[in-house]
């Protein structure tokens, strides 16, 4: 009996030992929560590619204070019961921050864990409203927001002088949301809502669907949703010789609807979006996506993931000018004292909301040539 | 009525490819008994498999686009055969003789192997076919403009229908196929090689799921890993439509679904339109069980 | 061959101490796998113990766990009150449900099931009645107050969940021991002889599906509580498959059940890093099992009737 007291003990000093140590200054960690697999696997790739690229070169670089940086990368599969796993482990695993994710609903399952346990979360490609209204203080996005997409989506609507249009969502909460908060503006305004309904994501044939849209005759389809419907709906309009304009919002912003859609058919096209990787002007940005290309043979696929990089970035310098480590501290750095940082994506500050402050929308269309090309 | 006439338009061309899928589906079903889960992902390998050949063959602007696709088609066909045998072999031979709860598992265990073997060979993001093979004139019809590629579509899917009836009620193997089907010991004592006659099936079935998948790839473009479950699902449905088991009831059942869906979405609401297709195959099999043209399912107790 | 009682002594022991070893990820798997547990138990009534080809759970377990959230976030019920209401709703649905399609053949069956739970998750979707919140789901459902004392831990959970386990264990016990049980296993051996024995095959099977879908609503409150956010895309058909195989594999007794569990949502947490790759091997040992083992891992023993006991009654008589 005394012997397996004793063992205990020895077990029980050994770990603590092993846990304090862990804990003493050390590598400063840092979580990457995205979708490695499941439907977004291609955003979270390159997330992954572009945390880590960064992370290399901070350590190259001498590390924060003197701490390397060690990057721990856990997979949501794009599905919140995974993510919240995943935030489960990550939150165990020592980290102080986490970056991630894309997909308000994914990103939404994990924010209370995070929150429990004292992390401070930097969402990159999660854009629905409600996430920065609960008054989470840990959580913080660098990504724009729903609300700010309508008003820009109603804004461009009233501009561009359509008067009937057609509101298309995907019953995601993203979609479901942006379509909502255009429909709530251009109804303010007076401008007709000719046709309100949600299409089944995966599907491949919307013939049915663009049949009857046409039926309510629209002046512009305004759809939603994300990049591989918006191919599909572009390629079988042109097949039904229907040439009505057709917008999206950010969700959009994947160069491979020109490869679905074909590129007569996406022509003319144009969708709101932070600027794409390519369009970035600030000597920063540029440099680092030359680094990405050397590596990778590919530029970003999108802008979100980017926008990865850039809360990557602003975790180190919360670290480093903050001087501490913590969860509560970073948010507290980043949300009151870090006014305009360059980041990859622009000119980066919070509010206490923990939103990203400032313009980020413009306007894309898609030229002949497939190219994604920036309205200025 | 114009919309009315393009949505019925739509809805034939989806419906023969519900059809072609929901055939492997129902002569499965008719010699074995089992649902064959692993006939949507089946249907998928053809579309990814002649994504690979179209690539990997470069064809396009050497010989002329029906051609590529005959040439294509053929050798998927070939290929998705040869793996349908070897999973009734694997799978669910061996599980002849034991309940049929076995084998549904064993169905749905290789459905799950070959949808992620699917993501692991070619990646999570979907694949697009190449565009420059597939013509893109309308014909004018009554007004409507319908694609000539759907035209063809519904076109080489009515042919391959045909044939394979043909080959069913005018052949001797295909005699063989509606003996077994139908009582598979006395069909052993007229001195019918079941095995084959089975093995022949699975190669026939998915064969056609294999056509079926490389039209869908031509025609929609994208094709991802997952398309097999939701195809797959409505397939079945067609097939119980029809009533399962039955060839003809297969092609009709095919088609019908496709029209009420297109027309569910219309005037319905798009939203629902895959819960309206459940529901219809709920609703088919609580009052008439034995689908449009086929065989007795329940058992009243 | 151990004997019943000592291998849940053992167990029982094991699930206790367990979560003092581990970290709050695992213990959370651990929830997960609970959770899953009671589940399968509730499935394995129907699909175990009835024989019926049941691959719907998931629409059961969903309209509890909605239940279970509308009425904590619209009407402020606190989460643990909200338990009998959702399994009583889930249970109704179910009685609707199943009515008409109870005395379909085996494989009908479970495609009809497959149709319901789908319509389920789509409804869901296109936020139904307006209550269900759509795609976005429901979310801030507190999490449950027992005695006074605020689950919101893993490790709190852990202790809930594991309770309720054992709760399950102990009354699916009872019933496949009751006269109850010795119905539905006649029926699943041969439902035309029950029928000529006098069984009312329709009514025992409806009430197989009922009483199922009644313990699926109730969990679903714990999932709900335990999330605090539901969306449709928890209940999908996969979640069905997940079900449906743990008691197919597990082999339809309640430790099979169990082993099922900790097989099927253990595993894949330990093999994370090859998360690809593990989906792979979970068909290819589903196809493996079946072939070698079809009658699943820990298949239910013979049933065993003591004659001493009629003998002695026999005596007094």
């Amino acid at each position: 009996m005394k012997g397996v007291v004793r063992l205990l003990a020895v077990c029980m000093v050994t770990s603590l030992l092993m846990a304090a140590t862990a804990f003493a200054a050390g590598p400063v960690r840092v979580g990457l929560m995205c979708p490695l697999t499941g439907k977004w696997a291609s955003e979270g790739q390159d997330m992954r590619n572009i945390v880590e690229l960064l992370a290399e070169e901070v350590n190259k670089a001498g590390g924060i204070n003197g701490n390397k940086v060690e990057l721990i990368v856990e997979d949501d599969g794009g599905d919140p019961r995974t993510a919240a796993l995943a935030a489960q482990k990550l939150s165990t695993s020592g980290v102080t921050a986490v970056i991630g994710t894309y997909g308000s609903a994914v990103t939404e399952a994990s924010q209370n864990i995070y929150d429990e346990a004292g992390i401070a979360q930097i969402a990159t490609g999660s854009t629905n409203v409600r996430l920065t209204e609960k008054g989470l203080k840990l959580f913080l996005r660098t990504c724009p927001r729903d609300d700010e997409q309508g008003r820009v989506a109603a804004k461009v609507i009233k501009s561009k002088g359509y008067k009937a249009v057609a509101l298309l969502h995907d019953n995601s909460s993203y979609a479901k949301g942006l379509a909502d908060e255009t429909k709530a503006l251009l109804d303010k305004d007076g401008t007709k809502i000719v046709f309100y309904d949600a299409l089944t994501p995966g599907e491949r044939d919307y013939t049915a669907i663009l049949t009857k849209l046409k039926a309510a005759n629209p002046d512009i389809i305004f759809f939603t949703g994300y990049y591989p419907e918006v191919g599909m709906l572009l390629r079988q309009k042109v097949e039904m010789k229907w040439n009505v304009p057709m917008m999206g919002g950010d969700a959009a912003n994947n160069l491979d609807l020109v490869k679905i859609a074909g590129k007569p058919a996406a022509k003319g096209y144009f969708f709101l979006s932070p600027p794409v990787p390519q369009d970035f002007d600030t000597a920063e940005a540029k440099a680092f996506l030359a680094a990405y290309k050397a590596k990778h043979n590919a530029l970003p696929n999108s802008v979100w993931s980017v926008l990865a990089g850039d809360a990557f970035k602003v975790i180190v310098e919360a670290v480093q000018k903050g001087g501490k480590a913590d969860g509560a501290s970073i948010a507290t750095y980043l949300k009151t004292q870090l006014k305009n940082y360059p980041g990859l994506s622009g000119q980066i500050s919070f509010n206490e909301k923990g939103d990203r402050v400032g313009d980020l929308y413009r306007v894309y269309d898609v030229n002949a040539e497939g190219e994604f090309v920036l309205q200025r | 009525m114009e919309e009315f006439l393009q949505q019925l338009t739509n809805g034939l061309a989806v419906g023969g490819i519900y059809a072609l899928i929901a055939l492997g589906y129902t002569m499965v079903y008719g010699v074995l008994k089992l649902i064959n889960f692993a006939h949507g992902d089946l249907f998928t390998i053809g579309a990814y498999l002649g994504f690979t050949v179209f690539a990997a063959l470069g064809l396009s602007g050497h010989v002329s686009g029906a051609v590529a696709v005959l040439l294509v088609t053929t050798m998927v066909m070939g290929l998705v055969a040869l793996i349908g045998y070897l999973l009734e072999r694997v799978a669910y031979r061996p599980l002849r003789s034991s309940s049929r709860l076995s084998a549904v598992v064993s169905a749905l265990g290789a459905s799950i192997f070959f949808q992620n073997a699917v993501m692991l060979i070619y990646g999570a993001k979907f694949q697009v076919y190449p565009n420059d093979i597939r013509p893109t004139m309308a014909v004018s019809f009554f007004g409507m403009d319908i694609p000539l590629v759907r035209i063809m579509m519904f076109g080489a899917s009515v042919a391959l229908m045909l044939l394979l009836h043909f080959f069913i009620h005018r052949t001797r193997t295909g005699t063989a196929i509606r003996a077994v089907a139908i009582d598979q010991g006395a069909a052993k004592l007229m001195g019918i090689d079941v095995n084959r006659v089975i093995a022949l099936v699975f190669m026939i079935g998915p064969a056609l799921g294999g056509a079926a998948g490389v039209m869908v790839g031509l025609y929609y473009g994208q094709i991802d890993f997952t398309m097999g479950w939701v195809y797959g699902l409505k397939a079945f449905t067609a097939a119980i439509l029809g009533g399962i088991g039955n060839i003809p009831g297969a092609m009709v059942g095919g088609l019908l679904l496709g029209v009420i869906e297109a027309l569910g979405a219309a005037y319905i609401s798009i939203a629902w339109k895959d819960a309206i297709a459940f529901l219809v195959l709920i609703l088919i099999l609580i009052i008439r069980p034995t689908g449009l043209l086929g065989e007795r399912v329940a058992d009243k107790i | 061959m151990i004997s019943r009682k000592a291998s849940y002594a053992g167990l029982a022991v094991l699930i206790a101490v367990l979560p003092l070893f581990l970290d709050p990820y695992w213990t959370d798997v651990c929830v997960s796998i609970g959770l899953y547990a009671v589940l399968a138990l509730s499935l394995n009534l129907i699909l175990g113990q009835a024989g019926l080809f049941h691959m719907g759970h998931a629409a059961f377990y969903a309209v509890g766990a909605y239940t279970a959230a509308i009425l904590n976030t619209v009407y402020h019920v606190p989460v643990l009150w909200t338990m009998p209401v959702a399994g009583l709703l889930a249970a109704l649905f179910a009685l609707v449900v199943a009515r008409p399609i109870i005395h379909l053949r085996g494989d009908y069956l479970l495609i009809v099931t497959i149709g319901i739970v789908e319509i389920v998750r789509i409804a869901l979707i296109n936020n139904v009645f307006g209550i269900t919140g759509g795609a976005n789901g429901i979310f801030g459902i507190s999490r449950p107050m027992l005695f006074g004392y605020k689950i919101s831990k893993p490790i709190q959970f852990y202790y809930l969940i594991w309770t309720w386990v054992a709760i399950s264990i102990l009354l699916f016990r009872r019933l496949e021991c009751s006269r109850f049980g010795r119905a539905l296993n006649y029926i699943k051996e041969d439902d035309v002889a029950a029928e000529g024995s006098g069984v009312d095959t329709a009514y025992y099977k409806l009430a197989a599906f009922v009483l199922g879908a009644l313990w699926a609503g109730m969990t679903g409150t714990f999932y709900a509580a335990k999330m605090t956010i539901i969306s449709p895309e928890s209940f999908s058909f996969w979640e069905s498959v997940v079900l449906f195989a743990i008691v197919i594999l597990g082999g339809g007794s309640n430790r099979g059940v169990l082993l099922g569990a900790f097989l099927l949502i253990g595993l894949p947490e330990l093999f994370r890093d090859f998360a690809s790759a593990r989906m792979l091997i979970f068909g290819l040992a589903m196809v493996v099992m079946m072939i070698f083992r079809p009658q699943g891992m820990l298949p239910p023993l013979p049933r065993k009737y003591r004659i001493d006991n009629l003998l002695r009654t026999k005596e007094a008589a």
